[in-house]
Formats: C-alpha cells, structure tokens, sequence
C-alpha cells in the first residue's frame, strides 16, 4: 500500500479541493482540524506515514485490498457492491415515532443494536443548527436525537477518532460512502499496530448522489429562508426534481438545478452510491419516501437485520427484482462518472500518493463498458 | 537617594551611557522630560523620574514621541528647560510637529536625545535619526564617550538659549547602554518659575505668541529659523567636543563621530599608526564646523570617514571639499561609499581595523593573531544558536497559537497586520509565522483598514490586526476610528498584557499609575472601542478554546471593525514574576512523542523554552528552571501527558 503523511494528504486532497470533509483525519492528533464543514491542517506534521493518509478516503484507496478485506474477493465493480439481500424496510413497533428521514431503518438498527449489546456506543450525526455535529453516544435513547439526514457533507468520523482515543469498542457507525470507505480503511489497521481489533460492530452507510457543501449551501439558504425556523431538510426520490426545506410553518422547495452548484468538486469523482463497503446500506426506496431500500452485505449485517426484525425493530419485505433497475441504473452511472472522472484527472492507478483509487485494471474496462 | 543627584563635584562614577544623559540634565537644571520607551533610550525617563521628587522635575512617560515633543515644548515656551527623549523611531513620529516647532522656535532651553540603534538591535530597522536635523533645520550634537554623554547636555541646552531653538542630541545603543567613568560637575539649585508670555506681537520672539507661520510669508520664519541655525554653525567651530588628535599632517585622516571615535581610537592603537594617522572627532555634526573641517582637510590627502547607517559625515565633508577644492587640493575618499566600511549594521573596532588595513597594507602585518575571526565575535561564539521566542510562560505565544489556529480554520487564507512590540516575532515560527506585515507604532491596524476595504476588488481574505496595549494609545485609536467610520471588516486584536513589556513595562494612559508610581486615571481599552462604535469581546488567551471561539466567530462576523482583547499580564510582569500558578510536568508514560498522534507537538510547533525534548527517552519533559507555569501547554497536548497541578498558596 502506498502510504504517506499529513503533508502529502494536504497537498493532494485538501488543496487539491478533493477533500469532502468526512472526518477521518481529524483528532487522530492535533495536526487536522475542522471547522464549518472544511477540515484544515493547522500545522506540519513530521510523521512520514500517517493514519490521517491511511484513512482517508480521498488517496489511494485500493478498492481490491477492501474488499478482500471485507468479503474475500477482488473488487467487480457491481454497481450495487458486495451484498447478500435487498429489502424494502421500515422501523418495527419497538421504534419510539418521530420524524425519521424516510422508513426510520437506520434510527432502529441502531436502538436495536443497543438495545441488544451489540454495539456500546454510536457515532451519528445531530445537527447545531444548519452545522452537521459528529457525535459518539453510549445509549439508545441519543440514537432518535440524530435522526434525519444533514445533506451537508459532515466530519462524522471525528467522533469515531475521539471515542477510539479513549478506548472504546463495539462500535456503530453511520456514515456516507466516503466515510464508510474511511472506516474500512481504519479496521484493516494500515499501521499494522500490535493486538489490533476491529472496534467497529455494525457499519450503516447512507446512499448518497451528492452531499452539499456546508458553507455554501449556508449561504444559499441564509439568503432564503430564516435558518433557525428549519425542522427538515428532504429530497424525495426520483422524479422530483427539488430539495425541501420543511420550516416550522410551512415548506419551501428548491429546484435541483440552484442547489447541484453547492455540491463540492470532490463528489463527481466518486464511485460509490451505496457505501458498498458498510455492513448493510440505506436509502430512500424510490417512489415511497417512507420507506427505505436496505441493503444487506456482510453476515453480521444481515445476523442484526435479521434479529431487529425479529424482536420488532424493524419491517422487512423482499424487493422486487423489477424495482431495482433503475437503481441499479443510478448507481451504475455514478460509477462511471466518478471513475471516468477520476481516470481523466490520471488518479485512476495513478502516481503513489496522488491517487485516489486503485483497482483491477480489467474490473474498470468493465465498468466502463457495462451496458 | 540615587547617586546621580550626589552634590560634590569632581567625583567620579561608573555610569551607564543614559545615566550621564541624566546628570546631564540635572547639572543643565532641566525642569520637565517626557517621552516614550524604546530601546535604547528607555532609561533616561525612568532615571529622570526616580529623582523627580528631589529636584523638582516633571517627568512623564507620555502617549507617543509626538505629545512627549509637545509636552516638553510647552515648558519651553513657558521659560523652563526642557528635555525629550525617544529612539530613532519616535523621531519619525515625532517630526510633524518637530517641524513646526523648529520653524516657531523654542524659549527656555529644550534639547530632544535620540538613541539610535545602527544594527538594529532591538528595533525593526537602524532607522537614522541624523538626517532629521538636516530637514528640521536644527544643530545636531552627538557625543563621542561617556563623559561627553553628560558634560554635551548642559552644552546643549545653553546652545538652545542662545538660538532659541531646539537642539538635537544623539547617542546610540552602544553608547546608552555601554558604561564608563563619568566625572560629576555641579547641581543647580531646583527652583523654577513658569509663566507663557503670549500677549505680546505676533512676530516678537520674546513676548509673542508661538505659533508656526499662518502666511504665505516664509522669510518671516524660514529667513529667521536659518540665521538661527547658521548661528549655532558658528558656534560649533569652537565646540569643545571637537577635537583632533594625531599628527600635524597626517597620512590619512579620520573623520569621525559618536561611538566611532572610540572604534576608531582602538583600531589605530592596535595597528600602531598614531604617528601616521590623526582622528577627527566631531560632536558638532550638523550644521558642520566648515572652518575647523577644512583646516584638517587641508593637512592630510586621505580621508576616511567612520561612521554608522547612512553616510551623513561623508557627504557633508565632501561638500566642504568640493567648495574648498582650489584652496586644498584633491583629496581621497574612503569609507561607506568606496566599500571600506559596509553601509549597514553597526560597526566596531575590527570592521575599523580591516578598512585601515586596506589603506596601510604594510601595517596590516601589526594586527594582532589573537582575534582571527575579530574582536567582536568571541562573546557571539559564545552565544547558543537559538531562533528568536516568546518568554516561557509568555501570553503572546498563547495568542498566536489561537490566532493561527482561527485563521487556518477559517481557511479563506486571512492573515494578520502586525505591529511593534514583543509580538513582532508573530513573524517568525515563535508565533506561528502569522503576522504577514510589519512597519511602525500602529501601522498593523492602519493597513489592515486598508486591507478590509478590497473587498470591492474580489480580496475575502480575513484581516487581522494585533496591537499591544501601549501601542493602541501610541497611534492605532486613529486607524481604528478609521476603520470604523468607513466599514471596513477587520479584526483588532488587543494585545493586552498589561504594560509596555518589551521596553520595561513603562505605564501607558491603560496603566492604573504614572511613571512616579502615583495613582493615574486608567482608560479603559475595552469602553473606549465600544464607544467608538466597534463590537468589542475579550478573552483570556491562556484559555485556548474560548479564545479561538471567539475569534473565529468574530471573522465571521461580517461588517465593520471588530476588537478581541486578549488580557493576560506579561510574564516578565511585576505582579507575575517567580510566581507560577502550576506546577507542570509529562508524563512520560502517556507522551507520545514522535509517533502519529503528536509528532511532538509541544516542542517543535508551540515552542516554549520551558520544554524539552529528551532525544533519549524520546519524551518531553518540562525544565523546572525555565517552566514559568502558566499551564498552557497542557491544553496542547494531544495525549493529555502534559499534567498541570496548580501550586499552593
Ligand atoms: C448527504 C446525504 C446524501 C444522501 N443522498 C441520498 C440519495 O441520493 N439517495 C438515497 O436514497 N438516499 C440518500 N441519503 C440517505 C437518506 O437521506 C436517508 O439518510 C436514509 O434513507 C436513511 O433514512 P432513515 O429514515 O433510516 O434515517 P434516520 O433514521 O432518520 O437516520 C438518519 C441517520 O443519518 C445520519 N446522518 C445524517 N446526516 C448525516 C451526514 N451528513 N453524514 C453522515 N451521517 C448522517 C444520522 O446519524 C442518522 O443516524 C443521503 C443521506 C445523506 C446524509
Ligand atoms: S480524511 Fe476526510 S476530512 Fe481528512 S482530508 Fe481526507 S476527505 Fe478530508
Ligand atoms: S505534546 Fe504531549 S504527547 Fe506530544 S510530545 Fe509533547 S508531551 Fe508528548
Ligand atoms: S507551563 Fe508549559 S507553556 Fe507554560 S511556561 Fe511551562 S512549559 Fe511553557
């Protein structure tokens, strides 16, 4: 693996513009910050190799290592990932009601994950304000207060950073793409540390087009709608075309085409719409927005899917083979673009240290020619 | 009772540069000094005040080197003798109204001491003062040793009387702050009577009032300001601290001033050219003597000129030479501008000794082996190579951390305007390298108003200025109203620590006393920028959090001047001095080191002396001796190894 340090990683991804924020480098030491939704190096560091590159999810993500890692096979470029089952989901009767972004699925595998022992601590997403806020929580009941998505791209993992320092283990974690990307990085413990153990117990990744980013799309709603009045942020599946901003009294929509010019540069290179390396995925389920698309990869994914179905946690249907093609076809797509996008700029096996993804040369051929 | 108000007369003492400006003084009977610290000459108000009491002196550090001229000058008007003090760079300050008063012209004797600083040595630049008495039109003294540092005082302020005018006289660091054997002269009896006679007409010098020309009438003022001063250039051509000394006709001759003299002295002993070479020694040197010049240009066919920064001495005599050309011949010239001496920095007796080598090369074989690399550099070989820091315990080095840390967040590529005091070296890595420009006393918040108004021009950078807490009262109030009036987003940071630390904490108008020690009416920093119309926080810059809380918040922020005080006393300050409020230490267990997750934060970015790295152990550690307490770094730490246990009281 090609492997570097903070001034690498700054020079390549932060003022490459390649950086979306996830967190992973940040309070791993004192060196990356964040601050509004942008992270910066606040001063050199004399590591030469370094976590914060390991981990990034920006520079040279050897997709095959990954998912050898995960599944014991090369990357195929599958444009749904590795999985084991899609379902149409929703939280069961054991789910406390309130506002969830769609069907609640992830707000209860997460109580259920709790409640069960399989995990003893959390690392979600609340929001202060429009700002996203990482957030490690130890109980179930923190879990419903970080309920609904932040479109915004958010240092999630900064909080995974802050809870490993202090020792925790049996972790869950939600996070985008990117952020799960990040996260398998760090359970394949690049740093090869001695009696390392996978602290993470279950990992939910959100499906994601795009996220926003957050200066930018502060001050584009700043100029709209009065901020503290926003209980919800949605964007309905396909075919709407509009971003919703659901106020204390009443809603205002955007047209996608005003808000696509808030999403930053780093997301049209990448290749993951449904965090193909989590343990199980969630989305919206195209054409219910209350519901969700789960799905499912790894065993011990599908083991406390499964019991949370069980003990009333969650619904689960089979989804129809028909209902998946024009995911299939999304997912595909973004494939490509992120792909092609990132071979047109040379960071496709590209130089070490200035590339963002190494795969099979003959897995992108077939990505490119898929249908 | 301090020595330097000692009655008898002829006794001798040891006394530093500054301290025989001050007998001086007394021995001329001067009545009121003011100034405004700097170094080198920061010495000479705080003796003067020490014996204000006994000999019935005002003394007062004043707001700048402007007000400390208008203070003094307004005793002068009044009769009384008078003296203001400031480095070269107060000069600067304050030449506007030197201007006007050399042009209106003074009553009761007023003489201003300037202390250079050729090398630059505690200052932002070997600024010349020199040159300031060529475009004021005023005599200019400079005293050649320790003696004449005191006898030229009482010189002066008779000189003054005489021309009524104000008389300049300049020492420089080596000089002030150097010691010698200074034989006393007499005291004056302390009574004095001040009265402004003002009510007479307008152009009477003896009853008039004092005012600076209101007409298009120059030979009204200007005519009499140059009679004045070609006056005191008579005078000069028997000044007493003129003097000469070598042979009749010499091979070459020296001509030379200040400290120089004594460089001078040195290197031809050490080469054994007395014989050979005479040295001209003027204390006179503006408006130049042109009799006494010419007679020695007259005997010697070589000159070299020794002299410090700009090269004053060597253009005046040249002119002389040049008008003088038929009567005493073609001369030559070495110095400055032939390349025998260098044009900047400080000299001393070897850079002498290495230009007269070049002149004599016979002689050069004399120069003693025992100094290879030169006289002056053993004590520098001796010297530890060390960058420039902060004080250990020092508040500034907090403040950058914070400051540094808010504009790197902030990530729109802001940075600060700085200004003079310690915190000069937030151009350096002690301070994060933040500060991005620097010129004089307030200038940090004047350009940084400057900077917020390219916002019209596409420029989002975040502007910060800082400014200590003397400075601010020096000259920044003007940028600040400034930057209010005309909206412009920038940030002032106050820089508080609660004294003028760098010169020696010397009150300011913030200060709660007056140079005496007596209680003095404080003004309040923080009510004085919210009355002018700024959104003022403050915070405590050893609480790195909050502190950078607050600033980041205030960039944010969007329209008009924004303050931030950072109030943390200086750790050099009275009350804080061997006083450490923690006991700190690492624990070696928990260090991380060099290891991912530090990279040895504390000692190779923040950079107090307190703490070491131990290259052994590879841990930090804390030197007990150096540590001053504050605790700071503790917050630092990544590994919360740094621990601090506050100490007992
Ligand atoms: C930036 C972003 C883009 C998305 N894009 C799509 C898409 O294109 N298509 C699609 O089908 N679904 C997308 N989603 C996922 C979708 O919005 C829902 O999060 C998902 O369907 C789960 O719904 P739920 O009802 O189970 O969520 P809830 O039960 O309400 O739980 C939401 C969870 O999301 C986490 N979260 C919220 N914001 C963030 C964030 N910024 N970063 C990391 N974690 C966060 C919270 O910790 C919380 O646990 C996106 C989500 C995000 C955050
Ligand atoms: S790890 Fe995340 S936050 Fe850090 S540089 Fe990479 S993308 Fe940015
Ligand atoms: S900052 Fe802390 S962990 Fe790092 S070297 Fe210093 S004492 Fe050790
Ligand atoms: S406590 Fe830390 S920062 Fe403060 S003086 Fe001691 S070593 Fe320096």
């Amino acid at each position: 693996m090609n492997h570097f340090g903070s001034g690498e990683l700054e020079t390549a991804v932060i003022q490459s513009e390649l950086c979306i924020g996830c967190g992973a480098c940040v309070r791993l030491c004192p060196y990356f910050d964040s601050y509004r939704g942008k992270t910066a190096l606040l001063f050199p560091c004399a590591v030469e190799k370094g976590r914060c590159f390991a981990y990034c999810p920006k520079i040279e993500v050897d997709l095959d290592a990954i998912t050898r890692f995960l599944h014991g096979k090369p990357y195929d470029g599958n444009p749904l990932g590795h999985h084991r089952g899609i379902f149409i989901a929703r939280a069961g009767e054991k789910v406390r009601k309130q506002s969830f972004q769609a069907g609640g699925t992830v707000t209860a595998l997460m109580v259920y994950a709790f409640r069960s022992g399989n995990i003893r601590g959390a690392v979600l997403t609340n929001r202060k304000g429009l700002l996203p806020e990482p957030r490690f929580v130890t109980r179930s009941a923190d879990v419903y207060r970080a309920s609904l998505s932040k479109y915004t791209a958010a240092p999630t993992l900064s909080a995974l950073n802050e809870a490993l320092d202090k020792g925790h283990g049996n972790l869950g974690v939600v996070g985008t793409p990117c952020q799960v990307t990040a996260v398998s990085q760090m359970r394949m413990n690049p740093m090869d540390k001695p009696g390392f153990k996978d602290p993470t117990a279950l990992v939910v990744g959100l499906f994601c087009t795009w996220a926003l980013d957050f200066r930018r799309f502060e001050t584009f709603l700043a100029g709209e709608v009065p901020l503290e009045k926003i209980v919800k942020i949605d964007i309905p599946p396909p075919p709407a075309q509009v971003l919703e901003v659901y106020l204390e009294d009443g809603k205002r929509e955007f047209p996608l085409d005003r808000i696509r010019p808030l999403v930053p540069d780093t997301c049209g290179y990448c290749p993951d719409m449904t965090a193909e390396f989590a343990d199980v995925s969630v989305g919206v389920l195209e054409g219910r927005g209350d519901r969700n698309t789960l799905i499912v990869r790894t065993e011990r994914g599908e083991r406390i899917a499964r019991e949370a179905e069980e003990k009333g946690f969650l619904v689960l249907e089979e989804m129809p083979r028909e209902n998946l093609e024009h995911l299939q076809w999304a997912a595909g797509n973004k494939k490509k673009r992120g792909f092609l996008r990132s071979r047109e700029a040379g960071k496709v096996n590209g130089e070490p240290g200035k590339t963002l993804f190494r795969l099979a040369p003959e897995c992108l051929d077939g990505v490119f020619q898929d249908r | 009772m301090s020595f330097l108000i000692d009655e008898g007369r002829n006794i001798q003492h040891l006394l530093m540069g500054n301290e025989a400006i001050v007998r001086g003084a007394l021995e001329a009977g001067v009545n009121v000094a003011a100034g405004y610290p700097g170094t080198p000459s920061s010495e000479i108000i705080e003796t003067l005040s020490k014996v204000a009491r006994d000999r019935n002196l005002y003394v007062e550090w004043s707001t700048n080197e402007k007000v400390a001229v208008e203070v003094a000058a307004a005793a002068s008007f009044a009769g009384l003798r008078s003296l203001c003090v400031m480095k070269q760079n107060g000069v600067n300050v304050a030449s506007d109204f030197l201007l006007h008063l050399a042009s209106s012209g003074t009553r009761g004797g007023m003489v201003l001491v300037t202390c250079d600083d050729p090398g630059a040595l505690s200052s932002v630049n070997e600024g010349e003062s020199r040159l300031f008495a060529q475009i004021l039109e005023i005599p200019l003294l400079e005293p050649g040793d320790f003696q004449e540092a005191k006898d030229i005082i009482p010189w002066a302020f008779a000189l003054s009387e005489k021309i009524r005018n104000v008389v300049m006289v300049r020492s420089v660091t080596r000089l002030s702050h150097g010691s010698g054997n200074v034989r006393f002269g007499s005291l004056p009896g302390t009574s004095a009577q001040a009265e402004f006679v003002c009510h007479g007409p307008l152009l009477d010098p003896e009853t008039g009032p004092i005012i600076s020309m209101i007409l298009a009438a120059p030979e009204l003022q200007h005519g009499p300001q140059q009679e004045k001063l070609k006056k005191a250039a008579g005078i000069f051509e028997t000044c007493p601290f003129n003097t000469y000394q070598g042979p009749d006709e010499p091979e070459l001759l020296i001509v030379t001033a200040s400290i120089c003299s004594l460089y001078s002295r040195e290197a031809v002993r050490i080469l054994g050219l007395e014989d050979r070479v005479g040295i001209l020694k003027l204390a006179a040197t503006w408006p130049l003597p042109e009799r006494l010049v010419k007679k020695h240009l007259a005997a010697a066919k070589r000159i070299l000129f020794v002299e410090e920064v700009v090269p004053t001495l060597e253009d005046h005599v040249k002119v002389i030479a040049a008008e003088a050309a038929g009567e005493i011949g073609a001369k030559t010239f070495y110095g400055k501008k032939s390349g025998h001496l260098p044009s900047v920095g400080e000299l001393n007796p070897d850079l002498v000794l290495d230009a007269l080598a070049r002149i004599f090369p016979a002689a050069a074989g004399t120069r003693p082996a025992a100094s290879p690399g030169g006289v002056t550099d053993i004590p520098q070989r001796f010297t530890p190579a060390r960058g420039m820091t902060f004080c250990p315990g020092c508040p500034h080095r907090a403040s950058y951390w914070s400051i540094h840390n808010a504009l790197a967040l902030d990530g729109r590529g802001g940075f600060v305007c700085g200004d003079i005091g310690c915190y000069v070296m937030g151009t350096l890595p002690a301070g994060f390298s933040t500060v991005k420009t620097l010129h004089c006393m307030g200038s940090g918040s004047g350009v940084a108003s400057g900077f917020g108004k390219l916002r019209s021009f596409g420029m989002d950078q975040p502007v910060v200025a800082v400014c200590g807490d003397s400075t601010f009262f020096h000259a920044a109030m003007p940028a600040l109203a400034n930057a209010i009036h005309q909206r412009s987003p920038f940030t002032m940071i106050l820089l508080d620590n609660r004294g003028t630390a760098m010169t020696g904490f010397q009150p300011h108008p913030g200060s709660p006393t007056n140079v005496l020690g007596d209680e003095a009416p404080a003004l309040d920093m923080e009510k004085i920028c919210r009355s002018m119309g700024a959104k003022v926080e403050i915070s405590d810059p050893f609480d790195l959090v909050k502190t950078r809380e607050k600033l980041n918040r205030l960039l944010e922020y969007g329209e008009g001047a924004k303050v931030l005080i950072l109030r943390q006393a200086c750790a050099l300050s009275p009350e804080k001095r061997g006083q450490r409020k923690y006991e700190v230490s690492v624990d070696a267990e928990r260090c991380r080191g060099e290891n991912c997750g530090c990279s040895r934060l504390c000692t190779r970015i923040f950079g107090c002396p307190g703490l070491v790295w131990d290259r052994e152990k590879e841990v930090s550690r804390i030197d007990e001796m150096i540590c001053a307490g504050c605790g700071v770094c503790a917050d630092i730490c990544p590994a919360g190894a740094i621990v601090r246990k506050e100490v007992a009281r």
